[in-house]
C-alpha cells in the first residue's frame, strides 16, 4: 500500500514548480513531447534506484521522488506555459500605435 | 554557453529538483530536511540560471512568486506553532504525536503526517521550510546576476563615453 503523505507533499511541491516552467521561445531551445517522455523514464529509473525512501516498504520506487516528477509535468501542462515575446512586443505596439 | 550544456542541463535541472523534494520529504527520519532539500532545490535553479542566462531560464521565478512563496512559507510555519499554542498550550507543539496525551484524538488525526512513523507536524514544518529556502536562495543569486548585468552595462556605458 502506497502511503499519502509523500505523494500528496511531493505533488505539491512538483506542481509549485512545474508551474514556473516557461520557455522563451525565441530562444531557440525547444524540448519535445519525446524529450519530456525520456525525462520521465530517466526519473522513473533514478526513483528505482534510489529505492523506497526513507525507510519506506510500500513499492520498490521512491514514492515521493516520482509524485515529484509527475507534479512537475501537472504542473507544466496546467500553468507552465511558453512565452512569445516577439508577438507580444509587436501587439504592444500595435495598441501604442 | 555551449548547446550541448544546454540541452542537458534542463532535464537535468528537473532529476535534481524531484531529489531535492525527496530530501524534503524524509526529513523527519533521515539527514536532510527542508533546509537541505530546499537549497539543492535552488541549486537546481541556480544551474538553469548560469547556463540559460537571467533572460532565458527554463525555470522562472518571478518577484510576485517569490514573495508569494516566502509569505506561505512563513505564515504555515507560524500556524503550526499557533495550531499546537491553541490545542495544548505550547507552541509549536507536535499534535499529531502528542506525546503528553493532552489533546482530543480528531485534532491528532488531522496533523498526523500518513506514512508509517508518523511523526506528526515534523514533515509539513520541512516542506514550509523548504518552500521559503527554496525561492530565498534562488532570490539572492537572481539578485546578484542582476546587479552583475547592471555593472556590466554601466562600464560600457562609461567605455562608450570615453
Amino acid at each position: 500500500m502506497l502511503y499519502a503523505g509523500p505523494l500528496i507533499l511531493g505533488f505539491i511541491l512538483g506542481f509549485i514548480l512545474g508551474s514556473r516552467i516557461k520557455f522563451n521561445t525565441d530562444s531557440g531551445l525547444n524540448f519535445t513531447i519525446g524529450s519530456y517522455i525520456v525525462i520521465f523514464i530517466a526519473a522513473l529509473v533514478a526513483a528505482y534506484l534510489i529505492g523506497p525512501f526513507p525507510y519506506y516498504t510500500d513499492s520498490p520506487f521512491a514514492s515521493g521522488f516520482v509524485a515529484t516528477i509527475v507534479g512537475i509535468f501537472v504542473g507544466k501542462i496546467i500553468l507552465g506555459r511558453d512565452i512569445k515575446e516577439k508577438k507580444e512586443n509587436d501587439k504592444e505596439e500595435n495598441i501604442s500605435k | 554557453m555551449s548547446t550541448i550544456l544546454k540541452i542537458f542541463i534542463f532535464p537535468a535541472t528537473l532529476i535534481i529538483i524531484c531529489l531535492g523534494v525527496n530530501t524534503i520529504l524524509g526529513g523527519h527520519i533521515t539527514p536532510g530536511g527542508g533546509f537541505q532539500g530546499g537549497a539543492i532545490i535552488a541549486g537546481a535553479f541556480i544551474f538553469g540560471v548560469v547556463i540559460y542566462g537571467l533572460k532565458d531560464p527554463p525555470i522562472k521565478f518571478s518577484h510576485d512568486f517569490i514573495a508569494r512563496m516566502e509569505s506561505i512559507g512563513a505564515l504555515a510555519y507560524v500556524f503550526l506553532g499557533l495550531a499546537g499554542l491553541i490545542f495544548s498550550g505550547f507552541y509549536l507543539y507536535n499534535l499529531g504525536v502528542d506525546l503528553y496525551g493532552i489533546i482530543p484524538g480528531f485534532i491528532q488525526n488531522i496533523f498526523d503526517y500518513p506514512d508509517p512513523i508518523h511523526a506528526g507536524i515534523i514533515p509539513y514544518l520541512n516542506f514550509v521550510v523548504g518552500l521559503k529556502v527554496l525561492v530565498g536562495l534562488s532570490a539572492v543569486v537572481i539578485a546578484f546576476l542582476g546587479f552583475k548585468n547592471e555593472m556590466d552595462e554601466d562600464e560600457e556605458n562609461i567605455e562608450e563615453i570615453e
